[in-house]
């Protein structure tokens, strides 16, 4: 198992890369998707040694299907209601986001290695869960579209998903359901907001909403 | 035990009339039931605060939810400010030509499901059901922004949804890090988030792990309280949201935040043995909250962001007098009451000048004091009040934070504080007087304010009065308890 899990943790950095890397919103969209699925196995393939619980299937499906089903389905949705393509010139442009996305790995194994945290079981989870938090507030900070930084949410969710797998083993399965509510209703309430800037504004250009100052 | 179904009530009951609130016909019913509701609410939050502080804390489903005094001091607060702000929105809202039934009916329950999530934060043992209140309470609170869609309240509400989400993120990631910390306590896998056990097991906990996670917590339980420098989304809210709910977020929504970063403090003191780390944490973004604040009140315009303002600093001073410890917690915890009143006072005079003046300008507002008897003197009073004039019991709070703070012989913080505050005072006094005694520039509607609207202003402002005068021994008792639970007795 351990060997599949390092490859579902490869597969996580390359599909943030592809994120930071891409300016159409629905291969982003797409992209978050994929990695949301990818990451719901996870919770699955750390205990598989352990045998798995009715509990653990539960939540492991309810994880997969609100991140690679309901956020992908509620943002396309927004796009197509917004009518926008892609991402038009970003703070920080393409080639420096990869090369930025790149040294957030960098900087989370660095830091791994020098803070005292709990043993995990897997050498590559918790620098890949703290990249991809890194990542998620990277792309909210430097995309301009509502619907981009929606998206820059819902990786650092993911991200903190995995940390909070490798940190605590034993969550009370009411919790793990109520962050994945919340995570859920977050992604609901933005989008409907995106919606209504969309038709106040005639665009989802957070960026040009600067009229309250001081 | 009979008491622990109080505590389900105050859950239930909320949650159940926001849900009713979506059938009822009129926009006058909806606000009546909502008065109704609230006050049905805060008896029963009234008689679990009663019994603890007549006995001991109460339990309730397997320990999941608990009442301290802490908490039960919260509650009561947080009843107060939800029945008089509900009160005020019925005032409010029928004077406002679009209110009709649908906004009103969307507002109803989303009020009643924001103090339903409010109050899962203030009785929940379990952290991660806490910060599942939190998120629960930014989430419904952002439609509250936007009850009058318009592009800029859409902008504030997309600040605020984006912020504070983000911020408690970080605090999510701060409870996994002291759910991480208690490892070495070997705490059983149901109780590891639960506080009561995270409190006893306190000493063993891995002190290291737990700084990192209370970094976290700070930071964003701290952005949405609005400490400096993460308030950025704090004025824009609190100025495009309507009067009653700018009430509530600055009365109280702030105020469950900074209790949610206050149930932290005595595990990080106790794991640390005493080190003052955590409170000096505090300290640091209270004193940069003050300041900071104090900056943009000299140059305020807008009457709701000066007092959105105001709320960036007194969040500050809660900060600074919980991080001196000692007295200053005691001092912290009364002034979390003065501001909590004071500043729905201050909202609703805004709000209703706002209707009155069709802007919230503070030049247009001139001489309101004696243009609109009520609401303007209200305006006016709070105003003194918030800026710590004497006798009001803010007054009070601050002067015994002062001297907590010359008694730890923390000099340099004194010394920010009373700058803070002096800028503070020089800065909003020059907008009082002008709402007191300049000649008008606008032409107001006639106010004709009723008996239910005057006592809207006179009772705050005679608690406050009354207070600042004089500090009855049970009221002592009380707010020495809710300190203890913070100073780390049990």
């Amino acid at each position: 198992m351990n060997e599949l899990i390092d490859a579902l943790m490869v597969l996580a950095v390359l599909l943030n890369l592809r994120l930071l890397g891409s300016s159409r919103l629905a291969s982003c969209i797409r992209t978050v998707a994929i990695e949301g699925i990818a990451l719901g196995l996870l919770p699955l393939l750390l205990a598989w040694n352990q045998g798995l619980s009715g509990r653990l299937v539960f939540l492991a499906v309810a994880s997969i299907v609100t991140r690679g089903v309901v956020f992908p389905w509620v943002l396309l949705r927004a796009q197509r209601n917004a009518n926008v393509q892609r991402e038009v010139q970003p703070f920080i442009n393409y080639p420096l986001s990869i090369l930025t996305g790149v040294l957030t790995l960098v900087l989370s194994l660095w830091l791994c290695s020098r803070l005292p945290l709990p043993q995990a079981p897997q050498m590559l989870l918790i620098p890949v869960a703290m990249s991809t938090i890194l990542v998620g507030l990277l792309v909210i900070v430097s995309r301009r579209l509502a619907i981009s930084q929606v998206l820059g949410y819902i990786v650092m969710e993911n991200g903190i998903y995995v940390l909070g797998l490798t940190l605590v083993q034993d969550i009370p399965a009411l919790v793990e359901l109520g962050v994945l509510l919340d995570a859920f209703v977050a992604v609901f309430v933005m989008s409907i907001v995106t919606h209504q800037i969309s038709r106040e504004f005639d665009h989802i250009d957070a960026d040009q909403m600067d009229s309250l100052k001081g | 035990m009979t008491v622990s179904w109080l505590l389900w009530i105050l859950l239930i009951l909320p949650a159940a009339a926001g849900g009713i609130c979506l059938l009822l016909r009129s926009a006058r019913v909806v606000l009546l039931f909502v008065i109704a509701a609230v006050a049905g609410t805060s008896a029963v939050a009234a008689a679990a605060a009663w019994s603890v502080f007549a006995g001991r804390p109460i339990f309730a489903g397997a320990e999941w939810l608990y009442l301290d005094a802490l908490s039960a001091y919260h509650l009561i607060l947080l009843h107060a400010v939800f029945v008089l702000s509900s009160v005020y929105a019925f005032f409010y809202f029928t004077r406002e030509r679009s209110s009709g039934p649908i906004r009103m009916r969307r507002f109803g329950s989303l009020w009643l499901g924001s103090l339903a999530a409010m109050s899962t934060v203030l009785i929940s043992n379990n952290l991660g059901m806490v910060w599942v209140g939190i998120e629960a309470s930014t989430l419904l609170t952002a439609f509250l922004i936007c009850t009058h869609v318009s592009p800029s309240s859409l902008e504030a509400t997309w600040k605020y949804l984006i912020m504070c989400s983000v911020g408690v993120a970080f605090a999510f990631i701060g409870t996994l890090l002291v759910a991480a910390a208690a490892a070495p306590a070997k705490l059983a896998a149901s109780d590891v988030l639960l506080w009561t056990h995270l409190r006893e097991a306190a000493g063993s906990l891995n002190p290291a792990i737990l700084k990192t996670g209370f970094i976290f917590l700070l930071v964003g339980y701290g952005t949405k309280t609005g400490l400096a420098p993460m308030h950025n989304w704090l004025p824009d809210a609190h100025s495009q949201a309507p009067a009653p709910v700018s009430a509530i977020f600055s009365g109280f929504l702030l105020n469950t935040a900074l209790y949610c970063i206050l149930r932290y403090v005595p595990l990080v003191e106790i794991a640390t043995g005493g080190s003052r780390w955590a409170l000096e944490l505090l300290t640091g973004f209270g004193a940069l909250s003050i300041v900071i604040a104090g900056a943009f009140i000299i140059f305020q315009h807008d009457a709701k962001r000066l007092l959105a303002y105001h709320s960036v600093e007194h969040m500050g001073i809660i900060a600074l007098g919980v991080g001196l410890g000692g007295f200053g917690t005691f001092a912290a915890m009364f002034h979390v009451m003065n501001h909590s009143l004071c500043k729905s006072l201050g909202f609703f005079s805004a709000g209703r000048l706002g209707q009155l003046y069709g802007t919230h300008d503070l030049g247009r507002m001139a001489g309101a004091a004696r243009s609109s008897p009520v609401w303007g003197r209200g305006f006016l009073l709070s105003l003194l009040a918030l800026i710590g004039a004497a006798p009001f019991a803010i007054f009070m709070s601050e002067f015994q934070i002062l001297k907590a703070a010359a008694d730890r012989g923390a000099f340099v913080v004194m010394a920010i504080f009373l700058a803070g505050a002096a800028i503070v005072f020089v800065g909003a006094l020059r907008h009082a007087v002008g709402v007191a005694w300049d000649d008008p520039v606008g032409q107001p509607a006639p106010e004709n304010a009723g008996l239910g609207e005057k006592l809207l202003v006179i009772v705050p402002l005679a608690i406050l009065l009354v207070f600042g005068l004089w500090m009855p021994d049970c009221l002592k008792d009380v707010l020495n308890r809710a300190a203890d639970v913070i100073r780390g007795g049990l």
